[in-house]
């Protein structure tokens, strides 16, 4: 078990949240794949943190995790007024931006 | 011996539960396997010796962000929706994209880690940071950044206000 393994579960890990962001659409699961997409990032910083002895990648790991957590604040809060203005949440119905 | 073990059921949970919130139709079904596979992520964290981001994993993705998550579905009172994949040729275009750069990302991963040794295996984990090195280096070098993201805080949670309001 070296640097490796974990880094090879980051990246799968970034692909499967990828894969999700396109396929689905709901768009409740596509904010859902953000946050697997950032939780892989923070698993390499960890990683790289813990095997080159520095304190910076955890650091860089809060910093991240804050900016999740404003993120999910603005992204569900405008998930809340998509819904009131379209009352759906699927984002093939929502284009009112069709030119 | 005992961490290799730890180390594969934990990916492998994490793994099946990063599968499950992108495949399964219903979305709080899609939210209770991002807890797993979250709860799977902090175990690695403390395996890896990362006690502390271990615990704000807990206490910031499961008890702030997924609590926020939950509390947005139950609120708007979403039905089952089924599961349908929007399969246009945008999609798949889209798709071969991200796929070759995951392989792009592999590759150069590939050639700048290759034959690099990382000391301190897995028999001899110690915490990779203190608690105490870590609040000193966040609180001087890192002071500038600390404070702007409090800053984002604030401004986020306004405008989190402002659109949701009627």
């Amino acid at each position: 078990m070296g640097f490796y393994h974990f880094l090879s579960l980051g990246i799968i890990l970034f692909a499967i949240g990828v894969v999700g962001f396109v396929i689905r659409n709901n768009t409740i699961v596509l904010l859902l794949s953000v946050e697997l997409m950032l939780n892989s990032v923070n698993l390499i910083f960890v990683a790289f943190s813990r095997y080159l002895y520095g304190t910076e990648g955890q650091i860089y790991v809060f910093i991240i995790m804050t900016i999740a957590a404003a993120e999910v604040a603005v992204g569900l809060a405008i998930v809340v007024s998509i819904y009131r203005l379209f009352g759906t949440l699927d984002i093939s119905k929502i284009k009112l931006l069709k030119g | 011996m005992i961490e290799q073990a730890v180390f594969w059921m934990l990916g492998a949970v994490m793994i099946v539960g990063a599968l499950g919130v992108i495949l399964l139709p219903n979305t709080i079904n899609s939210v209770m396997l991002l807890l797993l596979s979250m709860l799977a992520l902090a175990g690695i964290y403390v395996l890896m010796g990362a006690h502390v981001v271990a615990l704000f994993q807990i206490i910031i993705y499961i008890g702030a962000v997924l609590v926020l998550f939950i509390y947005v579905i139950m609120l708007l009172n979403l039905k089952e929706q089924g599961l349908k994949l929007p399969m246009q040729t945008f999609t798949y275009i889209i798709s071969g994209f991200s796929l070759g750069l995951l392989v792009v990302v592999v590759w150069l991963f590939w050639q700048s880690l290759w034959g690099t040794t990382f000391t301190g295996g897995a028999g001899n984990l110690k915490a990779s940071a203190t608690v105490h090195q870590l609040a000193v280096d966040l609180f001087s070098q890192h002071i500038l950044i600390f404070e702007l993201t409090s800053v984002l805080l604030l401004v986020a949670a306004i405008g989190a206000i402002i659109i949701s309001k009627k």
